[in-house]
């Protein structure tokens, strides 16, 4: 039974590591595939995946139909007194995008560490060499791709049942925007996925965190609506900021409610939230292979 | 060489200057013990689990473990269930961080260099649901392969050569959902050699399959072992397949190391003279009590209950002593209480008995499926 | 005689299986105290958007235009009222699907399933423990909002009020059934209750008066009993209108109660037998 006839030797191992361009590749691969991977366990929900197509529009009719009953039309004299518009179809649509985004960060970024723990299959990518940020980034990438979908979808609805006048030479900036908002929205995006993994009841953190900041957002008010104190917790997230800033854009006679450079900001928030993020997630890997708590759910 | 010099180099370093697959040293892990979150979690008790060390509200699932395995071995960690064995994987894969102690996989430490550790190991965990089962055998794989950094040319001749290995070839593009609970196994031990690792960790690998796919399986890794040269860790509680399977076991009960050694060596630690085994129905509780005092030279009289239900019978082990001897009183004594005696054996050790020699803790109800 | 005593303690084991399932859910929501608190306070976040927007689009507390269509100026009073008598349909809905989907998972239902009593009771128990919940949280957010929003009403529209939110149950119910059904059959349950969510928050009039909605929208709208229950509850509520002048409501409110109840009793039934034969129940 004893064998003495193996080479007691160690074999070496190839395995890109460090800051090296295959290791990046490597990662950057295993971020795509773990979005191609998203798109096909969604395809094999079809119900949910349509459902969740359509839900912006659901979301949205709520603060349109209203909004409409409150002024009895689609201008209102006040909101034009405040931010010099009074057309409220396009300020809820702009509005509304951003609540979907958040929905993104939260729900689908905030989820997807927890959705493999679901799976089972958290385990299994811990023993792997590849960085656990791939599976929320790749989530990002899937879940924005899916919410831009639905967007579209809302964009169409309402240009067709209630007409939507924006003005489209403004969409370059305004899409900066929106991109710069991304980056700090996935910063945050990692910081709920890390939270979540240590939490059990992590759902009731995600929604917290949605709703606090879907009433920080200006998604059918301007800012000047909320206490002062509101409005100043506002500048920490970066959706405030990018609304008011595609408003400025895209929105005829808008005149922003907050002045300041929306670039600087939501670029800064963007490194903030991102080095925090990662710094967070950095710590909850620690704890909870500390604690032994990966497979619990 | 100063002293301190050849201490380091002995932890790494064996006899023939040779470096260990995997290596612990003083590996401790403590885990706090769960207490029932809720209002009313404090009026439940938890049920002690009698096989652990608990103090304090602490569970030591592993403690100051020593273990060194050499490239090429296939070495069985047996233990009964909660003994550790699950955690001591856990501890290798850089799945936990222990709390004392040193990992050493493949020459890489597992806290510093834990990513060369990964890439140096591949991992089955037996009886979950660690696969995607609304994905494809084959992109469950390819998902994988990503993860483990492969590149995609390489990876799908790589899947397609495992495939093939594990006569999958044909349901490779069929969602796991749809397989079998031992194809699914299948399809795991292919995703631990995907990187084509040198160390396998198979904890319980043969957990929950029937016992023509355990046949199967076991042979699939005593054939990584002897033919792709694979140190292979294996963990199980069913002996005979420690038995088998292993170059060397590890007796493992309430997270410590008890004995290490060649399944056969470790057999020769109980003479052959010196067992009785007899199956028994529905023995009345005291009768374990009742044996032992009537035969005070014996070493371990233990009751091992059966389920009867199931065919398995309960046993009754008597180690130590002449065994011979014995026979006629133990069939008095069990005949006195009017208890149905289904066999009795005297001699041929297994593990098992001299796992119950060794700790007095039985190993398991039953043996392999 | 003997039939007689034996009815008599078949009735007193039913109630008892009533009792201990709503007693089991009790102390289930009891020993998840951050779920307790979440439900009793967080969906008051989730109508606050509808009043600041009300604010900004207004400029005052009151709106005339609101009042041509929903016939209260107060449209403050017309979203608590809306988010709070919904807030039943999220809990009771998803409650009762998620209670039994918990028990599937946690492999317990064959167990529920076997036990010798009539299944639609541990149902009800599973009912009567979510509308009593329910029930707690709708009172502490409508309590949160008289005193953050300033909203007032009377004592005395309580009794009324409560009656309606019994009707409103009672059709909760019966959807509920639908559900458990089909969510033995079909693994995705969550789906089914969430799409229903959908159907109710468009179609009713939750956040808008129902005369908003395109006339087909209306009709379908109409086959909903948290629309009239809202109707009811918001005419006593707000314009002061006595529950005998609601007649025609309150009968639709009944007939569809006791059409979705029929129905659920009935799908129940026979997805279950469906289940048993194909032995799918704990496969989830
Ligand atoms: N995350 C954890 N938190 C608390 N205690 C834990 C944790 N993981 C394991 N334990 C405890 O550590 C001990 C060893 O568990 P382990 O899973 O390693 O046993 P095992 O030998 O694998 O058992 P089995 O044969 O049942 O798989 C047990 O008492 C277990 O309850
Ligand atoms: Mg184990």
């Amino acid at each position: 039974m004893e064998k003495n006839n193996k080479d007691y030797r160690l074999r070496e191992v190839k395995c890109p590591s460090g800051f090296t361009w295959a290791n990046v590749k490597a990662e950057l691969r295993a971020i795509w595939e773990a979005n191609v991977k998203a798109w096909k366990i969604d395809f094999a929900y079809p119900v949910s995946f349509v459902r969740q197509l359509i839900s912006p529009v659901v979301f949205m009719i709520p603060y349109l139909l209203y909004g409409l009953v409150l002024i009895g039309g689609t201008y209102s004299e006040n909101l034009a007194q405040l931010v010099g518009t009074g057309d409220v179809v396009a300020f809820i649509f702009t509005g509304y995008i951003m609540m979907g985004f958040i929905g993104t960060a939260v729900w689908a970024m905030g989820f997807s560490m927890r959705r493999e723990q679901w799976f089972g299959t958290l385990e299994a990518i811990y023993v792997t060499p590849a960085s656990r940020l791939g599976q929320v980034l790749g989530m990002a990438l899937h879940s924005t791709v899916h919410q831009g979908m639905g967007t579209l979808i809302q964009a169409v609805f309402i240009y067709v049942t209630f007409g939507l006048g924006l003005n489209m030479s403004g969409i370059l900036p305004a899409l900066l925007i929106f991109a710069l908002m991304l980056f700090a929205l996935y910063g945050f995006g990692i910081v709920i996925a890390a939270v979540s993994m240590i939490l059990k009841e992590g759902w009731i953190v995600s929604d917290s965190f949605y709703s606090i900041m879907t009433i920080l957002s200006p998604v059918a008010y301007p800012l000047t609506v909320l206490p002062t104190l509101a409005q100043q917790a506002s500048a920490i997230f970066p959706t405030a900021p990018a609304l008011i800033g595609m408003r400025t854009f895209l929105i005829y006679d808008y005149v922003p409610e907050v002045v300041g450079n929306v670039f600087l900001h939501l670029l800064a928030l963007g490194i903030v939230w991102i080095v925090f993020g990662v710094f967070v997630f950095h710590l909850t890997d620690k704890y909870v292979r500390k604690k032994g708590i990966l497979k619990k759910y | 060489m100063s002293l301190k010099m050849c201490v380091m180099l002995s932890l790494v370093v064996n006899k023939s200057g040779e470096v260990f697959s995997i290596q612990t040293v003083n590996l401790t892990k403590r885990f706090a013990k769960k207490r029932h979150r809720g209002v009313f979690g404090f009026l439940r008790r938890n049920q002690l689990d009698r096989d652990v060390i608990e103090k304090n509200g602490v569970t030591v699932a592993l403690n100051k473990v020593n273990i060194k395995i050499c490239p090429g071995e296939l070495f069985g960690l047996l233990g009964p269930n909660g003994s550790g064995k699950t955690t001591m994987i856990k501890c290798l894969s850089t799945i936990l961080i222990p709390d004392e102690g040193t990992v050493r996989v493949n020459g890489f430490d597992a806290q510093k260099e834990t990513s060369m550790v990964r890439a140096s190991l591949g991992m089955v965990v037996g009886g979950e649901r660690t696969l995607y089962w609304k994905l494809t055998a084959r992109d469950n794989l390819m998902y994988f392969a990503s993860l483990y950094k492969m590149q995609r040319a390489h990876a799908k001749r790589r899947v397609d050569e495992l495939l093939e290995m594990f006569h999958l070839s044909d349901r490779a593009d069929e969602r796991l959902e749809d397989y079998s609970t031992g194809m699914r196994q299948k399809v795991t031990i292919a995703r631990a050699l995907l990187h084509d690792p040198p160390i396998l960790l198979l904890d319980e690998p043969t957990l929950g399959l029937d016992p023509g796919f355990s046949r199967q399986i076991r042979r699939q890794i005593r054939e990584l072992s002897e033919k792709h040269g694979k140190t292979v860790l294996l963990t199980t509680h069913y002996m005979d397949e420690a038995d088998q399977l292993c170059d060397r076991v590890a007796f493992i009960n309430s997270g410590n190391i008890v004995a290490v050694d060649t399944p056969n060596r470790l057999k020769a630690r109980v003479k052959e003279k010196e067992i009785v085994e007899v199956t028994v129905y529905s023995p009345p509780a005291d009768i374990e009590e009742r044996i032992r005092s009537l035969l005070p030279d014996a070493e371990v009289v233990k009751l091992i209950l059966g389920d009867e239900d199931k065919g398995n019978p309960s046993r009754i082990k008597i180690i130590g002593g002449a065994a011979e001897e014995h026979v006629g009183t133990v069939i008095d004594a069990l005949r006195q209480k009017n208890v149905r005696i289904g066999s009795l054996n005297v001699g041929v050790p297994t593990l098992e008995d001299v796992f119950i020699k060794l700790t007095g803790a039985k190993l398991t109800e039953g043996g392999m499926q | 005689m003997m039939q007689s005593a034996y009815e008599q303690s078949s009735v007193r084991s039913n109630f008892f299986v009533v009792w201990n399932e709503f007693v089991k859910n009790m102390k289930f929501l009891m020993a998840y105290p951050i779920i307790f608190v979440f439900w009793a306070v967080f969906p008051i976040f989730w109508f606050i958007p509808f009043i600041l927007q009300g604010q900004a689009f207004v400029g005052g507390l009151e709106s005339a235009s609101f009042a041509q269509i929903a016939g209260t100026e107060d449209y403050i009073s017309f979203i608590v009222i809306g988010a709070v008598l919904n807030s039943y349909v999220n809990t009771l809905l998803y409650g009762m699907g998620e209670s039994i989907r918990r028990e599937a998972v946690q492999g317990t239902l064959d167990y529920v399933f076997a036990a010798p009593c009539n299944k639609a009771y541990v149902l009800i128990g599973k009912a009567l423990s979510e509308s009593v919940s329910s029930t707690i949280f709708a009172v502490s957010q409508l309590t949160i909002s008289v005193l953050l929003f300033g909203v007032t009403f009377t004592l005395e529209v309580m009794f009324p009020v409560f009656f309606i939110v019994i009707l409103l149950i009672l059709g909760l119910y019966g959807l509920s059934l639908v559900l458990a059904a089909v969510s033995l059959m079909y693994k995705q349950s969550h789906d089914v209750s969430e799409t229903i969510g959908y159907f109710f928050y468009i179609f009713s009039p939750v956040r808008y008066p129902i005369e908003s909605l395109p006339s087909w929208a209306q009709i379908i709208g109409k086959l909903i009993p948290l629309t009239y229950a809202l109707i009811i509850v918001r005419s006593i509520m707000l314009l002061g209108t006595s529950l005998t002048e609601m007649y025609w409501e309150i009968f639709a409110l009944l007939i569809i109660d006791a059409v979705l109840i029929a129905a659920g009793f009935y799908m129940f039934n026979w997805m279950e037998e469906k289940t048993k034969r194909s032995g799918t129940i704990s496969h989830h």
